[in-house]
């Protein structure tokens, strides 16, 4: 590799916020090299450090809170942290350009599309004023943003999340970048536009000859469009090299360990003669559309549209759909905690137009678990109490003692301490508590659980780690699941039966084995295509559209 | 102590200006509590001929001084004083007036300047002017804590139940908020004030029937905010009823916004009394009152201790409570005590944690 070759040279870099005790060494020493027109990819959990490394390049830190003890970032051999501002602002969205997570929140949600694209044109004054327009067109066009000349005046928010993305990618793209930086671009995003998004950045990526410097915690987004990859662990990066070497044969035990925690296996085979739980005929969630001065329903937003489903005991239901096809309100209706026309069987007493009181004692067969730890656990209340409270609710455990040790078994099932009891949630990393939240629902020994999405907010290795609980818990306890999710290969290493889910509507239903090998409707066949491969096939682009 | 509450603690203590103005305050406020000791025209003790008297405690007539009257006895009268100083002695409070007691001795035209027998002089009916700062110092406090605390407890219960229910019940106690803070408070005040004598527990009353509105609109967002809460849906989901998710589960959350705006209401109660008496639509004439300290001031102009005096008291306690309420912010605020990196609130590009979306 000779130096022409090197676009960005990131040498020793070191980041840390705060200081004396609340100091926090975010970067602890990260060396690598980007060469013109590569894509290397920065893969690690949450808190390893890699959004705040690619932030630095922009120099885009909260300075002075944050600092750079020691390293050099050098950009075609320019040292970026001794340039002064006026520098570093000509080569922001020039030469060096950015996309991020949520696209939504990056808009401006006041200014046109048009307005914002040209501004980093004018900003950098690459096209003249009379020109901008044509080149606005353009770019919208080059991100496969049709009638592109219709839309130029549209607000943000008239977008779908992957047109915004889309429009996110042209404005960093309108300078023709050497560097494009894109922070888990497709982590807020559905997976069949994630796969869309993935293949657009790729044709760009090579058509326009830049370097892709791409962060993000899925390994197989990884796999799909990186050459080179560094990984990262706690500040550090533990291992870099071209992605098939590295993930063919992993040298440090990190990456083994990251490797190892995409979630797998298949769910223990259940017997087929187990006893009906749940079942429900008919289920609508309809809300209603009001309009006008005096209110009038004109229209009904169908979140759950006559699905009918079964469940038996010890057995799991995967729940599968993009966002708002109603999958969550399906869980939540199910439960009665939300109100819904149809029938609901639950053990043989049909519980739809039960009142609250009266589904009190059934309260404690059937649980939930949430899909974000961080919001489903009262910040003010420690874990015992959180843990403990459906015991006092339904009057279980006689006295303080028994209760406490009851709580204390809970916490031990879920593989936690149970020495946790006094202390509070925050003290927890989110694997821990969901854990918590799993305990909460176990304590009361309930027939029944819908898992909300409980693992699409934690880490990979977490992700895995939970599924094997919910596995093990199942086994113990015969519990029954709805699992409801977004992510495929979760759902695949859980469910025995499956549920195809789109705009409240079953799109296919029946055991989880048949599903997943012969899918029957186009619409799970382009879910598996961009969920397994990263790839849009003809269907997905008929799907989206 | 959970470890929140140690936290925050911290947090206060950090906060050095703060920290020290509470001290402050309470000590000031701890003292005047006991005003009655510091200033009073009664001695504490008087012996007079063997025998043992506790003025403070109990009336005496004139006559078991030696007196000829049959009337509580005066111990500022000098004949009074001298019969207790042949026959015996007695132990004074610190300053021998109190907040009504007119100074008869006082040889200039009133209001006198500060002396050494009244350290901050006298106003135009001769009471001694530190008196009047103490005892009115503790009423303006006094008035304001009340006013607060109940306010605040009928105003955090009607925005929790609004927030919470949400739909008619809160739709129709939002109209009657409207038109109930519409009323205007001071023409209230100034027609009660010409049919009843206004009392302390009057103004309190009144002030109250308006007072509460201003925290129903925190505590209502609070509780619209955080009834959709995943944590108040497991509740739910646990069989708990609306009281237990209402105060166990929703309220300690809701209670940040309150907290921290409280010691700014309390400052602003402290002067409702102060401002009334100012008017003149205030607690009755002869009250100890900071507002009337003020008024005189402005009627003598040529005897700027009066109104140097209020200035600098009601400066002081204010500034004072401001201090601490800036302190208590401090340690409300969730960057301050749930950081256990400051990446959280560094940075503001979207963490994992809000990467979840893909549900819905």
């Amino acid at each position: 590799m000779t130096m022409g070759d090197t676009l960005l040279d990131v040498d020793d870099l070191a980041v840390t916020f705060g200081e004396g005790v609340r100091e926090v060494r975010a970067v602890r020493g990260v060396n690598f090299t980007i060469r013109k027109g590569e894509t290397m990819a920065l893969v690690g959990e949450s808190g390893s450090g890699k959004s705040v490394t690619a932030l630095s390049i922009m120099r885009l830190l909260p300075y002075p809170l944050a600092r750079h003890p020691k390293g050099a970032i050098r950009y075609q051999g320019e040292d970026l942290m001794t340039a002064p501002v006026t520098r570093m602002r000509a080569l922001r969205g020039d030469r060096l350009t950015m996309i991020f997570q949520e696209p939504l929140t990056s808009l401006n949600p006041l200014h046109s599309i048009e307005k914002q694209i040209a501004e980093v044109l004018l900003v950098h004054g690459r096209v003249s004023r009379a020109r901008v327009r044509e080149r606005v067109v353009e770019l919208l066009h080059l991100v496969g943003l049709g009638e592109a000349e219709k839309r130029l005046h549209s607000l943000p928010h008239e977008f779908s999340g992957g047109q915004q993305q889309r429009v996110m990618i042209a404005m960093a793209l309108a300078n023709e970048p050497d560097l494009l930086i894109a922070d888990e671009p497709t982590t807020a995003l559905d997976v069949t536009i994630q796969a869309q998004i993935l293949e657009l950045l790729m044709e760009l990526q090579s058509r326009l000859h830049m370097a892709l410097l791409l962060i993000t915690h899925d390994l197989t987004v990884v796999r799909r469009i990186a050459e080179r990859v560094c990984v990262m662990n706690d500040g550090r990066i533990v291992e870099q090299g071209p992605v098939d070497d590295v993930f063919t044969r992993p040298a440090h035990p990190y990456t083994r360990q990251l490797l190892a925690a995409e979630p797998k296996g298949h769910p223990d085979p259940a017997s087929a003669d187990a006893p009906e739980l749940v079942r429900a005929t008919d289920m609508k969630v309809w809300f209603p559309v009001r309009r006008g001065l005096f209110r009038r329903t004109v229209d009904h937003i169908k979140a759950v549209d006559g699905i009918s489903l079964e469940l038996k005991r010890g057995h799991t239901l995967g729940v599968v759909g993009e966002s708002g096809s109603g999958k969550t309100t399906l869980g939540r209706a199910l439960l009665r905690l939300m109100p819904s026309q149809g029938r609901v069987v639950f053990d043989g007493q049909a519980i739809d137009g039960l009142s609250w009181s009266a589904l009190r004692p059934l309260r404690r067969r059937m649980q939930i678990v949430f899909q974000d730890p961080y919001g489903s656990l009262s910040p003010r209340l420690s874990v015992g109490a959180i843990v403990g409270e459906g015991l006092a609710i339904h009057r279980l455990g006689g006295n303080r003692h028994e209760r406490r040790a009851l709580i204390a078994r809970a916490l031990t099932e879920v593989g936690l301490d149970e020495t946790v009891q006094d202390r509070y949630p925050h003290e927890f990393s989110g694997g821990q508590r969901q854990r918590v939240a799993i305990a909460r629902a176990l304590v009361l020994k309930p027939d029944l659980i819908v898992l909300d999405e409980p693992t699409s907010a934690l880490d990979v290795s977490v992700q895995a780690q939970i599924v094997e609980l919910l596995r093990h818990l199942q086994r113990t306890y015969g519990l029954a699941y709805v699992f409801i999710s977004h992510d495929l290969r979760v759902v695949r290493a859980l469910a025995h039966d499956v549920l195809v889910m789109r705009d409240g509507q079953v799109v296919e239903q029946g055991p989880a084995e048949a599903v997943f090998a012969r899918p029957r409707s186009a619409y799970t066949r382009a879910l598996m295509a961009a969920a397994f491969d990263l790839k849009t096939g003809p269907e997905a682009a008929a799907v989206s559209n | 102590m959970n470890p929140l509450t140690r936290r925050r603690l911290a947090n206060f203590k950090a906060n050095r200006r703060g920290y020290w103005s509470l001290w402050i305050f309470l000590a000031l406020f701890g003292m005047s509590l006991f005003a009655e000791v510091i200033a009073n025209d009664r001695p504490f003790v008087v012996s007079y001929d063997g025998q043992w008297f506790t003025p403070i405690m109990a009336d005496y007539p004139e006559t078991a001084f030696g007196g000829t009257l049959p009337t509580v006895a005066d111990y500022g009268d000098p004949f009074v004083r001298q019969r207790i100083a042949e026959n015996g002695w007695m132990i004074e409070p610190l300053f021998s007036f109190n907040h009504r007691t007119v100074a008869w001795d006082v040889t200039e035209a009133v209001p006198s300047p500060p002396d050494r027998r009244h350290w901050l002089g006298t106003d135009d009916q001769a009471r001694d002017v530190l008196a009047r700062t103490i005892y009115g110092f503790r009423i303006s406090v006094l008035f304001g804590f009340t006013l607060t605390i109940v306010s605040a407890v009928v105003g955090v219960a009607a925005g929790a139940v609004q927030g919470y229910f949400g739909g008619w019940v809160d739709l129709l106690f939002q109209r009657f908020i409207e038109v109930w803070s519409s009323i205007p408070i001071l023409y209230v005040l100034i027609i009660l004030a010409s049919v009843i004598e206004p009392s302390f527990w009057w103004l309190l009353g009144i002030m109250l029937l308006f007072q509460w509105m201003g925290f129903v609109g925190v505590v209502r967002a609070e509780f619209l905010r955080a009834r959709n809460f995943d944590y108040v849906r497991a509740a739910r989901a646990l069989g708990a009823g609306d009281g237990v998710v209402m105060f166990r589960h929703v309220l300690p959350n809701a209670m940040v916004a309150t907290l921290t705006f409280l010691p700014f209401i309390l400052a602003g109660s402290v002067t409702a009394l102060t401002g009334l008496d100012f008017l003149g639509i205030g607690l009755p004439p002869g009250s100890a009152s900071l507002g009337e300290l003020l008024a005189q001031g402005k009627a003598n102009l040529q005897a700027p201790w009066l109104a140097l005096t209020g200035f600098f008291v009601i400066a002081l306690m204010l500034s004072l409570l401001i201090f601490i309420g800036e302190a208590v912010r401090d340690a409300f605020d969730p960057r301050k005590t749930f950081s256990d990196s400051p990446l959280d609130d560094a940075l503001v590009v979207p963490g994992p944690r809000a990467a979840t979306a893909a549900g819905e």
